[in-house]
């Protein structure tokens, strides 16, 4: 058996590099090509063109100028999308807010060693600042809103793992109630933004001036003294930044739930 | 060329790590192995010059992807059984 399994993996891995030489080499029909596409080449030229302004986004970052303002509208969807599943999965746990606490629970240590414990307290400053960097840069360099997001995740997801469930809703305060209303906070300043753009420039979503729009010559602000914000696409990246976030850890906050305890506050 | 045997290479490993995820039977192993073929994974992101799909997909398919499925088996048994 040992001997057999070893053998369909090495067979996969040569097939495997079977067919990548053969798609190098050019032995397929179809190869994507290494030219850059018409429609890219627009987004390419036009997203940062300081000297032609017509279609600019005011952001080097081309993919985030794409996710928010030449496809903006796409993009809330997807946002709301993952709205609508984070409250549907909140609607299955429909019990009150409760401190779990085990029997003699205040004598025993809760969580995993010092060696895990210690290593936690270092990571989790350092996730929470690369997150950071990854949200307030996304629209300068690749990152983004979700990116971030789920970067963030990871920080309350290893202090669950390691302390347990109570440090974060009593050391950071980060009970159920305050995850639901920042995760709603992010989508309210998304529509917030949609809002203002269509005041400033008539079009909603839109980031900078368009030639079909109605009040063309106005657009948001490109800069705030010497900070680059890029028009829509810094509140939006902060507000999709706090959607995925803290919906991500409210759902892990409902799934760390210990079964026994879940049934017994469900009364089953 | 050097991108090109690198991604050759992530994918024999992203290959050896499905395949023993798929045939362990201890779930939390094949969970971590999976993990593993994810990490593969981002390295062909990164060779194919897409950082923002790397950021995304590191945190979501090695940290969320990986404590969601240990949840799950921790309300059920961590043994596959059969066969």
């Amino acid at each position: 058996m040992k001997v057999k399994d070893t053998i369909i993996g090495i067979a996969a891995a040569l097939l495997l590099i079977a067919v990548m030489a053969a798609i190098v080499g050019g032995g397929t029909a179809y190869t994507p090509s290494t030219e850059i596409r018409r429609l890219a080449e627009f987004y390419l030229k036009h997203c940062i063109n300081v000297y032609n302004t017509t279609w600019w986004t005011s952001s080097p970052a081309t993919v985030t100028s794409m996710v928010w303002d030449y496809r903006g509208i796409d993009t809330y969807y997807e946002t709301s999308v993952f709205f609508l599943a984070v409250i549907g999965s909140t609607a299955l746990f429909r019990i009150a807010e409760v401190k779990l606490r085990a029997e003699g629970e205040e004598k025993r240590e809760l969580g995993l060693s010092t060696i895990v414990k210690t290593s936690t307290r270092i990571v989790f400053p350092l996730i929470s600042i690369v997150s950071a960097s990854v949200v307030l840069h996304g629209h300068l360099n690749p990152g983004g809103g979700f990116q971030a997001g789920s970067i963030l995740v990871v920080g309350p997801l290893l202090l669950m793992a390691s302390f347990s469930r109570r440090y974060l809703e009593d050391r950071l305060r980060l009970s159920r109630a305050r995850c639901i209303a920042l995760f709603t906070t992010g989508l309210i300043s998304i529509i917030l933004v949609v809002a203002l753009s269509f005041a400033i420039g008539g079009a909603l979503m839109q980031n900078q001036p368009k030639p079909w729009s109605p009040k063309s010559p106005w657009g948001l602000l490109t800069k705030i003294g010497p900070l680059e914000i890029s028009g829509t696409l810094f509140f939006f990246d902060l507000a999709e930044f706090l959607v995925v976030s803290f919906g991500f850890t409210l759902l892990f906050l409902l799934l760390s739930i210990p079964e026994r305890e879940f049934r017994r506050l469900l009364g089953l | 060329m050097l991108a090109i045997s690198m991604m050759a290479f992530a994918f024999t490993l992203a290959a050896i790590f499905t395949h023993l995820a798929i045939k362990n039977r201890d779930l939390v192993k094949a969970t971590i192995f999976s993990a593993g073929q994810s990490t593969a994974f981002a390295l062909i992101f990164f060779l194919l010059m897409a950082p923002d799909i790397v950021l995304a997909y590191v945190a979501v398919a090695v940290g969320i992807y990986t404590v969601l499925l240990l949840y799950v088996i921790s309300k059920t048994e961590r043994y596959e059984e059969g066969e």
